[in-house]
């Protein structure tokens, strides 16, 4: 996360001399280095999706074509030629790449579509929840987890790490299941699958998040009904991603309120609220945000198991079901595009580290 | 410091309470069942709508309600073509089928259908290469004049007139499509167009269309049938366990995907169960080829132990209520099945008996089976255990090598795999369909069975695929009995298949090509 530190840097760190004007500012040469890491990541995440994609030991083209077509040396010809699969390895990966550089991801063998279009639907359906779950889950998982640090050993803090481990332990599947029976079917306050009741017609696609596209056309009744949809699956990944957040933000406030600037924030005299929020929690910001990152990064690469159970048609779906199909083009578009969110949330948590802590982009 | 406590509190208080107000809202789930929107859940294996291309199950369900086909069936009796847009008449030594327009149809667009529109249709499955594209294989197609078109083929065809309904061969408005890019070549660009609208004359035509989560039909106004019950169907894609509880809650009001286990105590109630015989035949194999069989499975005699070995009771046990065991290839809706007989049946002294004459050293046997798919809701793991077992009994020695589907696909389908187990839908409802089984054949070749490796059941495939009218179904009882003798093949099981339906529905129909007709569900 961090790059070695220049010596002409410090300096310029040190003195603030007029040298500063001919150099960059530190911050900008920091974020101009994690921006070119990124880059150079993505290169990599191409590279390794195609590689891995080609190792799989089994044809492709026998996973797509049906089982009289696949007999038809014709047929198999046409559709070797038409994915490119007759040509080498090697070429068919420089053209993937000159393809990528256009944004064609090429054609999903099992969907038929052009993969970047399924991905326009697909992930804007995760991102929807992804950001609905991150919502609750920090602001509920922070909160516990600090009332958890700061009444350390007492009741509270037993009970808040028992739900925390409970979050972290049930499996999200089995969650799911039971949820969606004890909400929908029992006590019928959940809506069912999907992501809008079957009779509603989605609102007109301008984001592809179905509440955010209700607000903007103005479509109170689908912003309900979508809303609602959320609810369920949002609950289910919200208690996983809390229990984390949990762990994680309590083991990070006990850090702090151990050090001596917490002890001297209170020995001042300073209000309490003060010192939680301007010392403590800041204090402890840099471990939960890398947790929110990775927690975040997993959300929109897709909850698989969770969406297939609310029949929420995202990426996790999607990348399900061109796994299981051998859709090689799909396969390596989800790829790119996880590593694509992963890389830019490590980016943008590298920049946020560089704001809060100087120590970072002084290095 | 309480007091900032309290606060934090109160605010994960306030966001639990907002998401529990937020469910509450919504008020007890949809009610999209009610009014004239059908629901119906399926677990998709969804392509493409475009009738030239699809053909998986779903794609079958979509296309049957977008388009009609030349000839069709009559409900869930697949042993009898009946007209369709087109009435038929079949010369006497099967090459030629005469198909003459039957009455008016109109496709959504309000423009007839004609005689040159079912040319295109079906020289476009021939031309652009698809997986559809066998199904009319040596046939020619040629407009005799406006109402008039013949099929002819080179050798016999018996089996065409029950191709013909079959979805893939859907008839589309063939003016309309040349604008989006449709042709009768490889050069064919019209999937995607066909994917947002149908061009169609059957019941429905598309309102939308997701590949990965729903499709949703809007009634056709032309349609020249009886008008459908539903003023909007919607085929979503929901996992089995969650169509259970959908159609027991009543968001939906067919479920589409459950096993024998599944729909267990749905009868009565607020739902309903419907029977039939699944179309799905799951059958074991056993490699002939000396570079595979290990000089194991291609001996006769360890064919005979691995037969007597099954106890097909318990095999039915495991496949649930509705399940039976085949007497053949073809399965027992088709013209030509026939039943088990005392030679299929489980009989540990005449395996060990067979064994010993085969030779068999107490090799292991690889047996293989995929292991992320299930049929009927039925995984094969569940039938390959049970087969260890019972053949342990009898002394031999199984290893079970489970892989992806994906996987196992290229080796078995490559012929290199030493035995397994694996299933087979029909590609359409007549025994024709069946003789890939035979030597040389595609399913025999995955068995290592090269052609003129068994002559007696090339004698019998000949003669089932040369006989004409009611000699027919006898002719291929006859080659069913010659396989059972000496192929490599073991017809396990026929699952049972199910549909739920809430009590509110009256009328709905299995059927083995289109599983369900969506326009007849009232």
């Amino acid at each position: 996360m961090t790059s070695l530190p220049s010596s002409s840097d410090v300096e310029l760190a040190a003195t603030g001399t007029s040298r500063a004007g001919r150099r960059r500012h530190p911050l900008l040469r920091y974020v101009g280095i994690r921006l070119g890491i990124s880059v150079l990541l993505l290169i990599g995440v191409t590279i390794v999706t195609f590689v891995l994609s080609n190792l799989v030991p089994a044809d492709p083209v026998q996973a797509a074509l049906g089982e009289r077509a696949a007999g038809d040396p014709k047929i198999v010809a046409a559709f070797r030629a038409q994915q490119g699969l007759d040509k080498p390895v090697v070429v068919q990966y420089f053209i993937y790449l000159a393809h990528l550089l256009q944004g064609n991801l090429g054609t999903s063998t099992q969907t038929h579509n052009p993969v970047a279009r399924d991905l326009a639907v697909a992930f804007p359906a995760t991102a929807e929840l992804a950001l609905f779950v991150l919502v609750f889950s920090i602001v509920i998982g922070l909160g516990l987890g600090l009332i958890a640090a700061l009444r350390h050993n007492r009741l509270s803090d037993q009970v808040i790490r028992v739900f925390s481990l409970v979050g972290i332990s049930i499996p999200t599947f089995w969650l799911a299941l039971a949820f969606f029976y004890l909400f929908f079917y029992v006590l019928g306050w959940a809506p069912g699958t999907g992501r809008l009741d079957p009779a509603t017609t989605p609102p007109p696609t301008v984001t592809g998040m179905y509440t955010v596209d209700a607000l903007l056309a103005g479509q109170w009744d689908t912003f309900a009904d979508a809303l609602a949809h959320l609810v369920l699956p949002g609950a289910v990944l919200t208690l996983y991603t809390v229990g984390l957040l949990i762990r994680f933000s309590r083991s990070g406030v006990l850090d702090v309120l151990s050090q001596d600037y917490v002890k001297a924030a209170r020995a001042k005299g300073l209000p309490a609220r003060a010192v939680v929020f301007r010392y403590i929690l800041r204090g402890a910001l840099l471990p939960i945000l890398t947790i929110v990152g990775l927690a975040f990064g997993s959300l929109l690469s897709g909850t698989v198991l969770t969406e297939q159970v609310f029949g929420w048609g995202g990426l996790g779906q999607y990348a399900y079901k061109s796994a299981t199909t051998l859709d090689l083009p799909a396969v390596m578009g989800v790829g790119v595009v996880v590593g694509i969110v992963y890389i830019a949330i490590n980016f943008a948590i590298d920049v946020v580290y560089g704001f809060i802590d100087p120590r970072v982009r002084v290095q | 410091m309480i007091r900032a406590h309290r606060r934090l509190a109160a605010a994960v208080v306030l966001c639990v309470g907002t998401a529990i107000v937020l469910t509450g809202c919504s008020g007890g789930g949809s009610n999209a069942g009610g009014g004239k929107t059908l629901v119906v859940d399926n677990s998709f294996d969804l392509k493409t709508s475009d009738p030239a291309r699809a053909f998986e199950l779903t794609g079958s369900i979509v296309d049957h309600a977008l388009y009609e086909t030349a000839l069709t069936f009559k409900g869930g009796d697949v042993t009898k073509p009946v007209p369709g847009i087109m009435s038929y008449k079949e010369s006497s030594d099967d090459k030629t089928l005469t198909l003459t327009m039957n009455g008016k149809h109109y496709f959504s667009n309000g423009d007839p259908v004609t005689v040159d529109d079912v040319v295109f249709s079906l020289k476009r499955v021939q031309g652009i290469a698809g997986n559809p594209s066998f199904l009319l294989d040596g046939v020619t197609v040629t407009k005799k004049d406006d109402k008039t078109i013949v099929l002819t083929s080179a050798s016999a065809n018996p089996a065409l007139p029950s191709i013909l309904p079959n979805p893939s061969l859907g008839i589309v408005d063939a003016k309309a499509l040349k604008k989006h890019g449709g042709s009768t070549t490889k050069s064919d660009s019209a999937e995607s167009y066909l994917n947002k609208t149908s061009l169609g004359s059957g019941p429905y035509m598309l309102q939308s269309y997701n590949v990965n989560t729903k499709v949703v039909f809007a009634p056709n106004p032309h349609y020249a049938g009886p008008k459908p019950a539903y003023g909007k169907v919607v085929l979503e894609n929901v996992a089995g366990p969650t169509q259970k509880i959908n159609v027991q809650a009543g968001s939906s009001q067919v479920a589409l995907d459950l096993n024998a286990d599944q729909v267990k105590g749905l009868s009565g109630g607020k739902t309903r169960v419907i029977k039939g015989a699944s179309p799905y035949l799951i059958y074991l194999w056993f490699n002939q080829d000396a570079a595979y069989s290990g000089g194991v499975t291609d001996k006769p005699d360890f064919l005979t132990a691995i037969r007597r070995g099954i106890d097909y009771s318990k095999i039915l046990s495991l496949a649930g209520e509705g399940a039976t065991q085949p007497g053949g290839l073809v399965p027992s809706q088709f013209l030509g099945s026939i039943k088990a007989d005392a030679t299929d049946s489980h009989d540990t002294a005449a395996a060990k008996a067979a064994l010993a004459r085969s030779g068999y050293a107490g090799q292991t046997v690889t047996f293989s089976y995929p292991n992320d798919i299930t049929v009927d809701g039925i995984q094969m793991e569940t039938f390959a255990q049970a087969l260890q077992a019972q053949w342990k009994a009898i002394g031999i020695n199984v290893s079970l090598s489970p892989s992806p589907i994906a996987t196992f696909l290229d080796a078995y389908r490559g012929g290199k795999l030493q035995s397994g187990i694996m299933y087979w839908g029909p590609d359409y409802p007549d025994p024709s369909d069946y003789l890939v089984f035979n030597p040389g054949e595609d399913l025999g070749l995955r068995a290592g069975w090269k052609a003129g490796a068994d002559p007696t059941v090339t004698a019998a495939e000949h003669k089932a695929a040369a006989a004409l009218g009611d000699d027919r179904a006898g002719a291929y009882a006859d080659w069913q009995r010659a396989q059972n003798a000496s192929g490599p093949f073991v017809p396990l099981v026929q699952p049972g298949q199910y549909v739920v339906t809430s009590s509110n529905i009256t009328s709905l129909q299995l059927n083995p090509v289109w599983t369900v007709d969506l326009a007849a569900i009232k």
